[in-house]
């Protein structure tokens, strides 16, 4: 599979934004369909009158999560090992992907499939596996779109949000032999239904993501609406489900909180088709379960940033980003991309990800979102003052740069993160605070956009 | 040191001072736009679970569900019912291996209860003759008593801990299988059934007006 990706500078997000602005009509429907989404969630949320509370309670018990994290960890292993389950623990993205091999070794197995994972694209699995001779089939329909086409996921609960339904029936017609020029999605997805059942029905092994493991009883949720995790696993005769350290969660009565807040959040809907609670494996069969750390555990102790670790991954900060609706989920050129992509990968590698702080406008949309209130802007921007400080400040001040030049150059976004006064005062003080102010000099100041500022603001201007 | 140790010690050394666990109490007091009230709960239940693309009756039993199902689904193929009351449906049980149950159009199972607010019903694999059953069926009808609804997932949580039960996989299924992964349009019936119908079983309704 192909990466995104290389150092900020050359593929960054500024670079890789402007990329994906040269076609202004699929931008544009980029925006708009991630606008609605969030128009939905915004319905959805209002639909609950303790929606305030249940943010603040699911943010308190992440919060008591993250302070017992080393005894949740060790509960969940015991409970989990008493209802017959085996649990592996893993340093890192290479450990992980080696148990993960292991166990299909050990089963000669050479084929699997899987269903969403946003670790195993953290950790790059499928290219390993594949390397190793196995072949994974991503049976998610947006994932199995973009494995087809031989990219990564740019969001992380609609995978495919960037392809249009012609460029689909393309893909399918090359890889499924569906008839050219058929895009219809009802048409399409059937398609797929029977190519992947084929899959289900002769797999042996089944990976499949977490969504919460419950420290006092062992077992684990997996959300899908298409029911492919389930359909995986319960035919396969390893199950093999990975997460990291940071989805434990204290009781199962803590499940009612998350499982409110996750898919209304996500997409609107008021949960998930299917909310799947794994505790035993079936007779005779196995079920293993992989907790990774790859990072997480270091970032628990920076205390400006560990409160990133609360994150349930329903991306309704993605939705909600005036930056991501128009620059697309590839510019990030990480796993996660979005807001709360931004704020985890330079956890892992500053260097790589030096630029993905400064993609945001810092308007504040996506910390209001948040389910578990996550104060993800704020990071957004406290990440900058620590790039700059920890000498990756020609790396940050190009991003900062280029992600300012971005911006005026695209007025929409620059409309949806908020009045003009709102966007100086948030960006302005870093600038000035950090005596590496950009603005402040003639000879660093962007090139002029298309369409100035001033000229955009008096036609927008009512 | 093995990875597992070194991980505990990381996070041991660095998680943060320990912060209570919040009570639970308050929520739930309103569900998500359902009116809580006794009666209320049912008429709710169906009309969320409409809104995501299932379908409810409310019967008198199940001669009802059997004649509705007959209706719905009259060329369906092959049956496979958990529910002994009903009637038809191949006598369910002892598959040796579950991908005898490929080619299902039907699997009529009963859960236990159904919540309000988001249309969702739980049912433990004790219930499922087979894990795979309830989502490799092409259609998957469910039959709850009408007064087990509950309000929403802090009621669901505490009825699912009340009954005590022992389960190695359950699951909540909010209506049919679905995706909307290709341009965000709809489509019904992804990897598992296209169709979800509930029977809420209501013991004291009459027939009267059936016949
Ligand atoms: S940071 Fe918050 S809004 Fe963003 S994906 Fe995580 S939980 Fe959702």
């Amino acid at each position: 599979m192909k990466q995104n990706g290389g150092k900020a500078g050359k593929g960054d997000h500024a670079a890789l934004a402007d990329a994906f602005n040269k076609d202004e009509a699929r931008v544009n429907w980029h925006d708009e369909t991630l606008w609605w989404i969030r128009q939905k969630r915004d319905k959805a949320a209002h639909g609950v009158a303790d929606w305030e509370l249940l943010r603040e309670t699911a943010s308190r018990i992440k919060e008591n999560v993250l302070s017992g994290l080393g005894g949740y960890l060790e509960q969940f292993e015991a409970a989990a090992a008493a209802n017959g389950v085996t649990v592996h623990w893993a340093a890192d993205a290479a450990e992980h992907n080696a148990i993960v091999l292991g166990l299909l070794r050990r089963h000669g197995v050479d084929k699997m499939v899987k269903s969403k994972s946003m670790l195993t694209e953290e950790c790059h699995l499928n290219e390993f596996l594949q390397e190793q001779g196995i072949e994974v089939v991503d049976t998610d329909l947006g994932e199995r779109v973009v494995q087809l086409a031989e990219e990564p996921p740019s969001h992380i609960v609609l995978p495919c949000i960037h392809k249009k339904k012609e460029e689909i029936g393309e893909i399918f017609h090359e890889h499924l032999g569906t008839p050219a020029g058929n895009a219809d999605p009802q048409f399409l997805t059937h398609a797929a239904r029977l190519h992947l059942r084929e899959k289900f029905l002769t797999r042996r092994a089944a990976l499949t993501g977490i969504n919460f493991a419950v420290a006092e009883t062992g077992e684990f949720v997996v959300c899908t609406n298409e029911g492919n995790a389930d359909m995986g696993a319960h035919l396969a005769d390893v199950h093999i489900a990975c997460m990291g350290i940071e989805k434990i969660i204290p009781r199962r009565e803590h499940l009612g909180v998350f499982l409110r807040l996750l898919t209304r959040s996500a997409t609107g809907q008021p949960i998930t088709t299917y909310s799947s609670h794994f505790k035993k494996p079936r007779p005779g069969k196995e079920m293993h379960i992989v907790l990774v750390d790859n990072g997480r555990s270091v970032h628990l102790g920076r205390k400006e940033f560990r409160n990133s670790l609360k994150c349930i991954r329903c991306a309704a900060c993605f939705n909600t980003c005036p930056v991501y609706r128009r620059s697309g989920g590839h510019s990030y050129h990480t796993a996660v991309a979005g807001p709360i992509g931004s704020i985890l990968a330079p956890n892992l590698d500053r260097e790589k990800y030096a630029d993905l702080p400064f993609a945001s406008t810092l308007c504040g949309s996506c910390s209001n979102v948040c389910p578990v209130k996550i104060d993800i802007h704020d990071q957004l921007y406290k990440w900058r003052q620590v790039l700059v400080q920890s000498g990756h400040a020609p790396v940050a001040k190009k991003a900062a740069m280029k992600t300012m030049t971005w911006v005026l150059s695209n007025p929409s976004v620059y409309h949806t993160a908020g009045k003009a006064g709102r966007w100086f005062m948030l960006n302005a003080p870093f600038t000035v605070n950090n005596g590496m102010n950009p603005w402040y000099k003639q000879r660093d100041m962007p090139p002029v956009p298309k369409e100035s500022f001033g000229e955009w603001y008096k036609k927008n201007k009512k | 040191m093995s990875s597992r140790e070194n991980i505990l010690k990381t996070v041991k050394g660095n998680q943060p001072e320990w912060r209570e666990l919040p009570e639970l109490k308050a929520l739930g007091a309103a569900a998500g736009g359902v009116d809580l009230s006794g009666e209320a709960l049912a008429d709710g239940f169906v009309k969320v679970l409409e809104a995501i693309g299932g379908a409810a009756y409310v019967v008198s039993g199940y001669d009802r569900v059997g004649t509705i199902l007959r209706e719905l689904f009259p060329r369906v193929g092959r049956v496979v019912s958990g529910c002994p009351e009903l009637g038809f449906g191949e006598a369910a049980g002892g598959y040796a291996d579950p991908h005898e149950l490929e080619d299902v159009g039907l699997a009529v199972l009963s859960a236990h209860f159904g919540v309000a607010e988001n249309g969702a019903c739980w049912i433990t694999e004790d219930r499922m003759i087979e894990r795979a059953l309830p989502f490799i069926a092409q259609n998957l009808a469910l039959v709850i008593r009408k007064k087990d609804v509950v309000a929403n997932m802090h009621a669901a949580y505490e009825k699912i801990e009340a009954m005590g039960l022992g389960y190695g996989f359950a699951t909540f299924i909010a209506g049919p299988s679905k995706t909307a992964d290709i341009e965000q349009s709809l489509v019904l019936g992804a990897h598992g059934p296209k169709s979800m119908t509930v029977f809420l079983v209501d013991e004291e309704m009459s027939d009267a007006g059936f016949y």
